[in-house]
């Protein structure tokens, strides 16, 4: 069944799959490819998913297209790491620079849905001095959009996801009140409450995208601690189990296994369509207007091998920033053995957080912040993170005897957008016969200072709360987003604040690659509030006919 | 979606039947005594304080039932860590079959026995109450919202408490004439309305830091924030107002009643909406919505028909 899902395009025929019924299927209006529709969409991810959506529910005809499968998470997430794989984009990619990223399961998905299928759920607002960090703070890129506007975009994507979280958060300005209260916390999350508390931080429960009780179909979240090989019980408010079927009733057509290669631009310099294979052939749908949400990899990919007389460079390059600034989220950790049995791996992974770091500006040597949050590995990614410190046979073995009594903190840390760590085609051609993407990436020295500050940090609060045997590890990176950055000047940015891009008024992009910025919280929620707005924004141009 | 609503519907709709039934059916015996204000004595009755006091003791009984199934599962959950988490399963056994002998008992006088297991069941109660505030107040994060909602309920030992509380009225109140029987210094009607009154409040405060922590998600968990604290009032105005005969007040504690067993149906139906729903009961009827929890808003509002009983024969 599972590998019917990636041969064979399971949305056809008027219909599409329930993912909340067992074999079920509801209906899907289906557009023709040389019907003119009003949005083409590539990617349904955080950004293309809920893009989809809100413009569906907008009276739009939508067409989307996700090169990933559909798959039916009550059916075919088994708990098994190595089976889950499937979800993650393991096309081939070139790694090079000074710290060559690891891609894959820990940074893209490929599935309808994109990597909200696989995320960790992890829902955080963005500090609002963030939205204009070189005016206020001194580093990066202002964001041409002010944060009391992105405020209410979170509080819309906070009810659409139902998101489960404190009833008082420590940090940033008020919010509403989370709509579903948050999950109790496990061992894991409380070593690192003990730990805050004896560095004299504070902490939190963290507002997390899986349901405390039941929603719509969603039942509650059962604390299978599955959640990064994909929640077999549909808790998690992934893309997949939200935006998605709401975009499908409102008249959304999603096409499953379609790959796009190409954006066509006519003689006016106006895209027309996108050319996508399916079902083993190229296709061609066209539309009013494009929108590319592939991720920060694959959208500015796109772009470039879009490239055509009229605009050599790829589309939307006059600025030569597609591709360039691309930002990771450094993933550093320490671990330790606790003398009680943690079960770390017991619920979501990652139960509590201290966004200490990303308000406390003293005591810095760098810019940015981070934040860090408890962590519950699966055991064959933890054997594999042991295999990472070089550990074999015995040695191997005696470590993963502890498995049950360790506990961690984990960071996810800003980096600075530098034009350096880019995306560019190579050589090499993949399954489709496009070329793949070079993805350079190297840190800088602001980089290196931060993380350091934070594994001095966390190693204090871990050996505060306990922990023994206390180890670094110093090798991973996480989130992936710049790479056709969004802001005022057409000369240093690719879109405007509405997605749109400067150069081609109907191609937008509306997904993680448009943060000029990362700041130190996980982005599925900031990208989401930003896909909420587009959509409202291009409501407003169309009704002042402006598209 | 729609097809869900339909079932919701078809659910409510059946769950508003049951109710329905109840409370007429509950309604139908004593309903001769609702209208009368001085009401007759039949060959088969027993003075009315006895009446009352066997209703106490079947309320007392319902109640340490709904402790006696919560406990056991929510302490089987908690893999009976302490041994002292059997306790309130011996004491709600206990008192359970001591308020069903209590209910049929109608001689005027109280039983030394039940006497004694009511007065266990109390003071189990208020220890029960202080193991979980301690179990709360240890934990990270001390008195916080999710030390409230996680940690053992606050809330849930003071049913023991209130199931030994009935009971034990129920037997003191035998001791008493039959004329002007008295509780506590004062006519035994009104004590008896105000102890159902705190009851209720208690069983509320407890429901709404449940149901908060279930983010009011369905509508109908509004409801035992809304209805019983009504009941609560009315009690209190049943105690402290001249004794009259209150037809609404009757049916609002029917109506309280009811909803103790409406409310079983609808966590029958939080249960289905678990992953796996009842075919996966053994893991579903733990961790889901509590399905003996709410009846003790039908026990309360049990006795509390029987206070007002008593509290219009009183001057
Ligand atoms: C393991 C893991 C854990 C994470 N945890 C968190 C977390 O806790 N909190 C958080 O906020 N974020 C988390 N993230 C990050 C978050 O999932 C992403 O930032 C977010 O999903 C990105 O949204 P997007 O729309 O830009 O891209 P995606 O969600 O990745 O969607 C892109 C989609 O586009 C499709 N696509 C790409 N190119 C093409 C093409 N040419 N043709 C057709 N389709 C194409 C892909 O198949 C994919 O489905 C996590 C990510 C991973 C991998
Ligand atoms: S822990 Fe919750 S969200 Fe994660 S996989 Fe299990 S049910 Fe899904």
């Amino acid at each position: 069944m599972s590998g019917d899902a990636v041969q064979h395009p399971r949305a056809r025929g008027g219909q599409a799959p329930d993912v909340f019924r067992k074999g079920g299927w509801v209906s899907m209006r289906e557009y023709p490819c040389d019907e003119e529709v009003d949005f083409v969409i590539v990617g349904t991810g955080a950004g293309g998913a809920t893009l989809a959506c809100r413009l569906a529910e907008q009276g739009f005809k939508v067409v989307a297209l996700d090169a990933g499968a559909w798959w039916r998470p009550l059916e075919e997430f088994a708990s098994d790491e190595a089976h889950q794989q499937k979800l993650y984009w393991t096309d081939q990619r070139i790694c090079d620079g000074d710290n060559p990223l690891k891609m894959g399961s820990n940074n893209s998905g490929k599935a309808v849905g994109g990597s909200t299928v696989h995320f960790a759920m992890v829902s955080l607002r963005f500090r609002p001095e963030w939205f204009k960090c070189r005016s206020l703070l001194g580093y990066g890129a202002d964001w041409p959009i002010d944060w009391r506007e992105m405020w209410r975009y979170y509080d819309e994507v906070e009810q659409a996801l139902s998101i489960a979280g404190p009833i008082t958060y420590p940090w940033g300005p008020p919010r509403k009140r989370y709509p579903y209260r948050s999950h109790e916390l496990n061992a894991a999350a409380l070593v690192l409450a003990r730990g805050a508390e004896a560095m004299g931080t504070a902490w939190s429960a963290t507002p997390l995208a899986t349901v405390s009780a039941p929603h719509g179909k969603s039942p509650p979240c059962v604390y299978r601690g599955f959640c990064v090989a994909g929640c077999a019980t549909n808790a998690k408010q992934s893309a997949l189990v939200t935006w998605i079927p709401r975009a499908l009733k409102a008249g959304a057509e999603i096409r499953d296994l379609a790959m796009a290669g190409r954006i066509e631009t006519n003689d006016l310099g106006r895209a027309v369509g996108v050319e996508y294979f399916r079902d083993g052939a190229w296709r061609f749908q066209r539309a009013r207007n494009v929108v590319v949400a592939g991720y920060a990899i694959e959208t500015p990919r796109l772009l470039l091998l879009s490239a055509n007389h009229r605009f050599p460079d790829g589309l939307a390059n006059s600025s030569g920033l597609v591709g360039k600034n691309l930002m990771v989220q450094s993933n550093q950790a320490v671990w330790g053995v606790m003398d009680e049995e943690i079960r770390s791996y017991k619920g979501p992974p990652s139960l509590s957080i201290s966004e200490h770091w990303n308000y406390q500006d003293k005591g810095k040597d760098f810019f940015g912040g981070y934040a860090y949050m408890s962590q519950g590995p699966l055991p064959v990614g933890w054997a594999s993170t042991q295999n990472g410190r070089g550990l074999w046979g015995a040695k191997l073995s005696r470590e993963m005897q502890k498995y049950n009594h360790q506990a961690g903190l984990k960071i996810v840390g800003e980096t600075l957008p530098q034009e350096r760590n880019r995306v560019t085609l190579a050589d090499e051609k993949d399954q489709y016969g496009l070329p793949v993407a070079r993805i350079t990436y190297g840190f800088c020295d602001n980089d290196k200072k931060l993380i350091a500050h934070a594994l001095h940090f966390m190693e204090q609060a871990l050996e505060a709360a306990g922990g023994k045997e206390i180890w670094r590890q110093e090798d991973d990176t996480c989130h992936l987003n710049g790479t056709a950055r969004m802001g005022d000047d057409p000369r240093t940015s690719v879109v405007n604040a509405d997605c749109r891009s400067w150069d081609i008024p109907n191609l937008w992009i509306c997904d993680g690659s448009v943060f000029p910025t990362i700041g130190g919280v996980n982005p599925s929620l900031t990208i989401q509030a930003i896909a909420c707005r587009t959509a409202d924004r291009i409501r407003a141009l169309a009704q002042r006919g402006e598209l | 979606m729609k097809q869900r609503m339909r079932s919701d519907t078809t659910t409510l709709l059946a769950l508003g039947g049951i109710a329905i039934a109840a409370t007429v059916l509950g309604a139908r015996k004593p309903a001769r005594a609702a209208w009368s204000a001085a009401p007759r004595q039949t060959r088969r009755e027993a003075p009315t304080h006895i009446a009352a006091a066997r209703r106490f003791n079947h309320s007392s009984s319902l109640l340490a039932l709904s402790v006696l199934a919560d406990s056991a599962v929510e302490h089987y959950r908690g893999s009976f860590k302490n041994p002292a988490m059997f306790i309130p399963l011996l004491s709600a056994s206990l008192s359970f079959f001591a308020g069903l002998h209590g209910g049929r008992d109608r001689r005027a006088a109280s039983h030394p026995v039940r006497h004694g297991i009511h007065a266990f069941a109390a003071m189990a109660g208020i220890a029960g109450t202080g193991f979980h505030i301690y179990n709360v107040t240890k934990r990270t994060g001390g008195w916080s919202w999710n030390n409230l909602f996680y940690a053992a309920p606050l809330g849930a030992p003071t049913a023991l408490l209130l199931s030994g509380g009935l009971g034990a009225i129920g037997e003191r109140l035998r001791d008493q004439p039959a004329n002007e029987p008295r509780l506590l210094g004062m006519p035994a009607g009104r004590a008896m309305a105000l102890a159902v009154s705190a009851g209720l409040l208690g069983t509320v405060g407890e429901v709404g830091l449940l149901h908060f922590r279930g983010a009011f998600q369905h509508p109908a968990m509004y409801a035992p924030v809304i209805i019983p604290p009504v009941a609560a009032t009315l009690m209190v105005q049943t105690a402290l107002a001249a004794p009259r005969p209150r037809p609404g007040t009757r049916w609002w504690l029917r109506l309280t009643a009811a909803l103790g067993l409406l409310g079983v149906g609808f966590h029958a139906r939080g249960i289905a909406r678990c992953q796996g729903g009842w075919r996966n009961w053994s893991q579903n009827i733990p961790s889901g919505p509590p399905l003996p929890a709410p009846p003790s808003f039908t026990a309360l509002a049990l006795a509390g028909l029987a206070a007002l009983r008593l509290r219009q024969t009183e001057k």
